[in-house]
């Protein structure tokens, strides 16, 4: 294997370097995969039959709450990968778990503000609409969740193996995936939340 | 220790949260349904191209060329899907 010792640790084989743009291909898939749902989500925001349309059920704290602790762990998780280029594993490691933890946070939000909607009447099977709305930040959240585990497992082999050309692209990798998450989340803060309680 | 803390990525983040706290804007302030769009618009995908830029570093290699025709194209479809969608379901021309 030649290793390109110019290059940050991520990139330095060509195979480290195709995989980082294969994950970008697959990132691309993941937009059109939100794209479906964003234009299912447009099409039935108002049949909501005999259920609550957005505005009724919306509440601003706990998305700005969402919103502030993603927007922070997709910071923190650049900081990581920062500190991984600068081979400080230690940093590297702590910053991997302050994201992780506001990963969690973010879900447990979101969690209970799923609980919120069910309790009040706004589940799954209510209206095109609540369906729709609860498919989509579902899909988001179900991503955010195999997140925190895959982001876990990625600790555990830099903590073990150190930092190598396979735990760096593997390390950097993630942290492609949990800003895509945020990117995600800004569109749904936008298009969903704040264009309904418009 | 500030050595872990870029200023390129502090930046970022800082005008990341002004940009979101520009799109609250819309649940603040009372304004027409075109103002409130235009906004969001703006704010989420410069929101988005902040990431991608700063964050992402998908400008690093020489796969650079590769990676934002893949995100263009992943972009295009999106728009695709979405405005043909809202075409023929909502807007009506069928």
């Amino acid at each position: 294997m030649k290793i390109d010792h110019s290059l940050p640790l991520e990139y330095s084989t060509e195979e480290n370097r195709l995989k980082v743009l294969g994950f970008w291909i697959f990132l691309g898939a993941e937009i059109m995969l939100f794209a479906t749902l964003f234009a299912s989500y447009f099409t039935l925001v108002n049949r909501t039959g005999n259920g609550p349309a957005g505005a009724d059920i919306f509440e601003i704290t706990p998305v700005l709450m969402e919103t502030i602790v993603l927007l922070t762990s997709s910071f923190t998780i650049g900081l990581g990968v920062h500190a991984m280029r600068l081979r400080n594993k230690k940093a590297m490691l702590s910053f991997f778990a302050v994201t992780l933890l506001l990963g969690a946070g973010f879900l447990a939000v979101e969690i209970s503000e799923f609980v919120h909607y069910v309790h009040i009447g706004a589940g799954l099977q209510t209206s095109a609409f609540t369906s729709i709305l609860l498919t989509t930040l579902g899909t988001h959240g179900a991503h955010v969740t195999l997140g925190i585990f895959w982001g876990l497992f990625i600790m555990l082999q830099v903590k073990q193996r150190g930092l190598t050309p396979e735990t760096a692209n593997k390390s950097f990798i993630f942290s492609l995936y949990w800003h895509f998450l945020d990117v995600v989340w800004i569109f749904i803060f936008s298009f969903i939340y704040l264009k309904g309680m418009m | 220790m500030s050595e872990l803390f870029p200023r390129k990525q502090v930046m970022g983040f800082l005008f990341s949260l002004l940009l979101t706290a520009v799109a609250l804007a819309v649940y603040f302030f009372d304004m027409s349904y075109a103002a409130g769009m235009t906004i969001l618009l703006v704010t989420a995908f410069v929101q988005a191209g902040l990431q991608l830029v700063v964050f992402m570093h998908a400008g690093e290699t020489k796969d650079k060329g590769a990676i934002y025709t893949n995100v263009y194209y992943g972009v295009f479809i999106a728009l695709v899907t979405i405005f043909g969608t809202l075409l023929c379901m909502i807007w009506g021309y069928v």
